[in-house]
């Protein structure tokens, strides 16, 4: 148990950030630049506190060594059950609570001389805090509904900032393209958690695991709805199909595609289906959906990422392509291996992010081609991006081979050849796509004038890209497996590790380290980083030759598979449609409903303007009738008399008529 | 004196009928409501209005004198109206004043500015 002091700790992790955007919301005009300070602290203090809570729930600080769980009642609906908000930290969360704060405030270091002299810096830093805060908020989060308030809030930063220079039409679309896109799945998502809430009464992940255990939810009805919760990742985590929002997501500013791809945004997916894992692991169709487009996403995204010209698009498909790799794993049933490669993932992902922003920031240019010679006038970035392109492409000793190869050992024990082979062929893909742009962008002669005048990046940039190359090498360090033979612990895998119940229900044993597997993978690597050499450093004349050679597939890998032209044949142009439908209706028959109802009032009044003559006496005369009308109305019985009299007052009244 | 003279002095000293009072009055109210459709001095209109308003007080009166359960409330009524015939009177022809100041007629027919 915890002591109420400790659960304030817990509490203030997401809170801090959260409190950090309110003050700069407030006082970003007052403060400008000096916004960044306040941020950094914030996040700072998050971190620390991260790192008490992973201590507590490693068991170091004394009196943990348990997940941290408490909750107070949010929304109490009587007899109808209630909607708590809590915290719920074990292994898992901790280590992604660490990641995030740790990335973020990287990020934001970084930041304030990537953004300096930005119009709305204080807006972006406030907007990264609350990006920051949501992450962490889902972090913690015990049930689906508190998870989704805070899955929203995530979409919504992130829209905010990859369209942070809304002045550009390219940045407004691409937000736009950011938002809807995962709002399909979030869509998803939210009918999932509907079809939990009916059949289970909780919302609470253990509940709706132990409910569907006792068989209230069960069969079809349960492969749909995690299938659809999966959806919700998809979107998210941006997997084929709803991947196309990714890539163009890039016209945000390049930290903020550090910490999309690294921490925030779409590791989201990834963690959701770690956290409810012993939902899904209840269906095994699920999971083999999960495993297929996982490992279908990772080459499709490899092979889009093969001719890119644009640095950060090649980073972006990439990103793509790791995180089908998360999906492969955790499909599979190695749970850890998947969250260790997220884990691995977002320290050498935000590293070339904020690589490919340094050279950015030194010569204001994306593309590929401008570049050249780079690693002469950057020496720094070229370090320390090689030590990520290396840890990205799964070369030994490097972070990411320890959990590229435990994903792909899986599917090889699993005996799921097909995604065995894919893996493997990503691997080689991945090789070959992160080395080319290494080389196209630091090696050989410089391209144009910016790339021989570009210098290296201040100090405030290149600290934290050197920290996070650190990590870079050696955060797999801590899960490197015991068959290897290392006198160390696999400490990873001891403290994040799938509940009995999964273990279990999926009757998996991790794989042992193979050496013969390992080999392979690394072979692929290096097979992908040599072809790289040569085609861009040993002999550029084959790429041309290559590329003419195959123009069609080039031009297919280029345009991405042809997805955006897809979905906007289809999607797009059918809301567009129906959009235009809509606005037809609403012109012509709704706005001629109510125009109609204008007129004819304008009409009526137009006619009985008539009877304002002015004159009282007229006025007068009306009065009289109305009086016998009323009173023909209540002496009917005396109808044969009042007709006389009306009659009479009708002529009396023409006669008065006639004479005014 | 003769029969036929005595007949009419009964006649005349007997108390009316309810009905002949009814009848006057609503020949005052019709003559007033007449007066006020068809007359275009605003001074004489204002006269019939209080023919009118006469002619209901005399109604009244009547009533409460003939009807035993009216038990005299007619009465108290036309008291009312009366008083409030003279505020009306007091207002009305200030009105009738400062139009004429203005516009140097009181014939209504020619006082149309509220015309729609």
């Amino acid at each position: 148990m915890q002591t109420v002091g400790q659960q304030l700790i817990i509490t203030a992790i997401p809170t801090l950030p959260a409190l950090v955007f309110l003050v700069l919301v407030l006082t970003g005009r007052l403060l400008m630049e000096n916004a960044q300070y306040v941020a950094i602290l914030g996040v700072t203090i998050s971190l620390v506190f991260s790192v008490f809570a992973l201590l507590f729930v490693a068991g170091i600080v004394p009196g943990g060594g348990e997940p941290i769980e408490f909750s107070v009642n949010w929304i109490d609906l009587g007899l109808g059950g209630s909607f708590p908000m809590g915290v719920y930290i074990d292994g898992l969360a901790a280590v992604m609570l660490v990641v995030v704060c740790f990335v973020s405030l990287m990020i934001q270091l970084y930041s304030g001389a990537f953004m300096e002299g930005d119009k709305r810096f204080a807006w972006y830093y406030a907007i990264l805090n609350l990006f920051t805060a949501s992450m962490l908020g889902l972090v913690l989060a015990p049930n689906f509904i508190e998870l989704y308030v805070f899955w929203e809030l995530v979409g919504l930063c992130s829209y905010l900032l990859v369209g942070h220079w809304y002045e550009k039409p390219s940045a407004r679309d691409a937000a736009i393209k950011a938002f809807v896109v995962t709002r399909i799945g979030d869509a998803a998502l939210f009918v999932g958690i509907i079809i939990f809430w009916a059949t289970t009464g909780s919302v609470a992940f253990s509940d709706i695991s132990v409910a569907a255990q006792s068989g209230f939810l069960g069969g079809s009805l349960l492969t749909t709805t995690v299938i659809l919760v999966f959806f919700g990742a998809v979107g998210k985590s941006a997997q084929f199909p709803l991947h196309v929002w990714l890539p163009d997501a890039m016209e945000g500013p390049t930290p903020v595609s550090a910490l999309i791809h690294a921490a925030t945004m779409v590791a989201a997916g990834v963690y959701l289906v770690a956290r409810t894992y012993d939902i899904f692991v209840q269906s095994p169709t699920a999971m083999l959906v999960i495993a297929y487009i996982g490992g279908f996403t990772a080459l499709m995204a490899a092979t889009m990422a093969l001719v890119k010209k644009d640095i950060k698009r090649v980073i972006a498909y990439s990103t793509v392509s790791q995180l089908g790799y998360m999906m492969l794993g955790l499909g599979l049933g190695s749970y850890t291996a998947g969250f260790f490669h997220l884990y691995n993932h977002a320290f050498f992902k935000a590293l070339l992010f904020l690589c490919a922003g340094s050279i950015i920031y030194a010569m204001d240019s994306y593309n590929l081609f401008d570049m050249g010679g780079l690693w002469r006038r950057m020496p720094i970035t070229f370090g320390t991006m090689l030590i990520a392109g290396l840890s990205l492409s799964g070369v030994f000793p490097f972070a990411g081979f320890w959990s590229k190869d435990a994903i792909i050992a899986s599917a090889y024990d699993e005996h799921y050849y097909l995604l065995f082979g894919m893996a493997l062929l990503t691997v080689f893909l991945t090789a070959f796509y992160i080395f080319r742009a290494i080389f196209l962008a630091f090696t050989g002669e410089p391209r144009t004038e910016p790339a021989r005048e570009a210098a290296e990046s201040p100090g405030i940039m290149t600290g934290p890209m050197m920290l996070l190359a650190f990590f870079a090498v050696v955060s797999g360090w801590v899960g490197i497996p015991e068959g290897f033979g290392l006198p160390v612990k696999d400490y990873f895998s001891e403290f994040v590790h799938p509940s009995e119940f999964a273990t279990t229900t999926l009757g998996i044993e991790a794989p042992a380290f193979s050496y013969a597997l390992g080999g392979i993978s690394f072979a692929a690597a290096l097979l992908g980083i040599g072809l790289a050499y040569t085609l861009y450093v040993a002999r550029p004349e084959w790429a041309g030759a290559l590329a003419a050679r195959f123009s069609w597939l080039y031009t297919f890998l280029d345009k991405g598979w042809y997805f955006d032209a897809l979905y906007g044949a289809t999607f797009v142009r059918s809301a567009m449609w129906l959009g235009r439908a809509t606005r037809r209706f609403d012109r012509n028959v709704i706005g001629g409903l109510v125009g109609g109802i204008g007129r004819g009032t304008l009409g009526t009044g137009g006619l009985l303007q008539r009877l304002q003559s002015g004159g009282v006496q007229n006025y007068a005369l009306f009065i009289l009738l109305s009086v016998l009308i009323i009173g023909v109305i209540v002496g009917a019985q005396y109808a044969v008399l009042v007709v006389g009299l009306i009659a009479l007052v009708t002529i009396t009244a023409f006669a008065v008529g006639t004479r005014l | 004196m003769p029969p036929q003279v005595q007949q009419l002095i009964d006649a005349l000293t007997a108390t009316p009928p309810l009905e002949w009072y009814l009848v006057v009055g609503a020949l005052m109210f019709a003559i007033g409501g007449w007066g006020v459709l068809i007359r275009r001095n605003a001074v004489v209109v204002f006269m019939c209005v209080e023919l009118m308003i006469n002619a209901v007080n005399l109604t009244l009166v009547a009533f409460a004198d003939y009807l035993p359960n009216a038990g005299g409330l007619g009465v108290s009524y036309a008291v009312l109206v009366i008083a409030i015939a003279a505020a009306e009177i007091a207002v009305g022809l200030a009105i009738v004043l400062a139009v004429f100041r203005t516009r140097r007629t009181v014939n209504v027919d020619e006082i149309t500015s509220m015309r729609g």
